[in-house]
């Protein structure tokens, strides 16, 4: 009877499984079915690394995948220190009611709508950013800091998470032979968990790379690839959001397929690393 | 060989959050001694000894009570008032485990690991004080060929032998052993024992051990754990 009960529910997930791996193949073919009509219109080359004019029958998307590029890396630049300080407080640095409290707090930030982020980010940062440093206000470094606030929770909770599996009783070890909580992290707990944290930095990339209200919200929606921190961008995300409403049928409609491909290959490749980092994780140095 | 008091327990408890794990111990323990503690298993035998380090001090929950007073250097300090810095104290007060530790990296990085963090970076020093210690477990000839060899790779009984030569590369005045033989078959048990007794020229040496024989076998004074206090035996 149990080995039946087995049976079926070994192929009931295997059914899943195959489901699942269908249906994100069925959204990658769908969107390439559904951009065709733009591919077929023009210089299929410049889709991705032309400028955008529809009025001049161009729909280079490349504006928004340089937008992208600056925002989620400039977010995950800033989001890294911020987030390792807090890892390594929460697993090693801090007493335990601090651990505890930091703990708390970034279970709770995971929480909060991202919308209010972007209220803080409009009403606060930009004419911060406006007056104190130059330039429009709503930009790349103003999208990159607040989207590093939001990305920070998924980075701290991987790190925090690789560094807890550490084997104890390595810790225990070089606790016995006199490692303060700073020798402990850095010489035990860091080099036994880079996979782990290489993992978390990637994911909250990938977060970063996928985040559409931040970047609609604050980062000035310009067509252009900036090129400076200052100056205004659009993200494939937000793009995507913004022509949402043109035409079915128009050329510009059809444009944010080639985004939705654009932002399953940075999803897919960085999905890709994070297992062959997590793999590394398995390895012992 | 002068005998005279290294460690002095008074009155010490343990609780773990509102259990009472060790409850009034006193002892004395002689110096250049080797100490049998044994008794039945959750008695806080292995408690008792992480309490003469500091093991338990980052242990949320953990609080001791009475007074431990260890002589390290001439100069009595209690690890209990914290009046030595932790790391100070576990490097002149250090520990092995039930469970050998190697850390996954080569023999000779696991070796030089306690100095690396105690500042010392000499080569020639490092070098030095690994040959001595590893020798001082007898361990030096069936290593001294591949220093740089994962220590993850050794025998169990080496892997233990290991973990007490690096606890020794800092010339510790006190070495704790938390059953240092229950994972070991008996024959790598034996020259555990061996290389234990024949420390005591170095240091003070306190063992936790379940084997009474084993007890009898090693120890100039042996003690038992037993309802919460420690009795001589």
């Amino acid at each position: 009877m149990s080995n039946t009960k087995e049976i079926i529910a070994r192929n009931v997930f295997f059914l899943s499984a195959i489901a699942s791996a269908v249906m994100i193949l069925a959204i990658l073919v769908l969107m390439i079915a559904l951009g065709i009509p733009l591919f077929k219109a023009g210089n299929f080359l410049a889709i991705w690394t032309g400028p955008w004019a529809p009025h001049k029958g161009l729909y280079g998307i490349w504006p928004m995948i340089s937008g992208t590029l600056w925002i989620a890396l400039l977010a995950t630049a800033l989001c890294m220190p911020l987030s390792l300080g807090a890892s390594f407080v929460i697993t090693s640095l801090g007493g335990p009611r601090l651990r505890r409290m930091l703990g708390t707090m970034v279970r709770f930030m995971t929480g909060i709508p991202t919308v209010i982020y972007g209220f803080v980010g409009i009403f606060l940062l930009v004419p911060l950013v406006r007056e104190g440093i130059g330039g429009p206000g709503m930009c790349v470094l103003t999208a990159g800091m607040v989207l590093a606030i939001l990305i920070s929770p998924t980075m701290i909770l991987f790190v925090t998470d690789s560094l807890l599996a550490v084997d104890l009783s390595y810790v225990q070890a070089a606790k016995a032979l006199g490692a303060n909580r700073v020798q402990r992290l850095l010489y035990v707990m860091v080099p036994r968990a880079t996979g782990g944290m290489a993992a978390g930095i990637i994911l909250a990339l990938g977060r970063a790379l996928g985040d559409t209200l931040i970047a609609l919200m604050l980062a000035g929606n310009a067509i252009q690839a900036p090129r400076a921190l200052l100056e205004p961008a659009r993200t494939l995300t937000a793009h995507v959001a913004l022509v949402k409403a043109a035409d079915f049928d128009s050329l510009e409609f059809r444009s944010i397929f080639a985004c939705g491909i654009v932002l399953y290959l940075f999803a897919t490749t960085a999905t890709v690393a994070v297992r062959v980092m997590l793999r590394k994780r398995e390895v012992p140095t | 060989m002068e005998t005279k008091d290294k460690i002095i327990v008074d009155g010490v408890s343990f609780f773990y959050s509102s259990n009472r794990v060790i409850d009034n111990v006193n002892a004395k323990f002689k110096t250049h001694t080797l100490t049998a503690i044994t008794g039945p298993s959750g008695q806080g035998k292995s408690t008792l000894l992480g309490m003469f380090n500091g093991m338990w001090n980052d242990t949320p929950g953990a609080r001791c009570t009475g007074e431990i007073q260890i002589r390290l250097g001439g100069r009595w300090v209690s690890p209990l008032k914290k009046e030595i810095p932790m790391p100070l104290l576990r490097r002149k007060v250090a520990m092995i485990f039930q469970e050998p530790n190697p850390l996954p990296m080569s023999i000779a990085k696991n070796m030089a690991f306690p100095l690396k963090l105690a500042g010392i970076r000499d080569k020639n020093i490092v070098q030095e004080k690994v040959q001595r210690a590893l020798e001082q477990s007898f361990l030096w000839k069936e290593v001294k060929g591949r220093l740089e060899e994962s220590a993850l790779n050794l025998s169990g009984g080496q892997k233990q032998r290991l973990c007490i030569a690096r606890a020794l590369v800092l010339e510790p005045e006190i070495l704790l052993c938390d059953e240092p033989t229950s994972s070991l078959d008996a024959k790598a048990a034996g020259v555990i024992e061996e290389l234990l007794v024949s420390l005591k020229s170095n240091c003070t040496l306190l063992v936790v051990s379940h084997y009474m024989d084993q007890v009898r076998r090693i120890g100039d004074q042996v003690m038992a754990l037993e309802d919460q206090g420690l009795k001589r035996i």
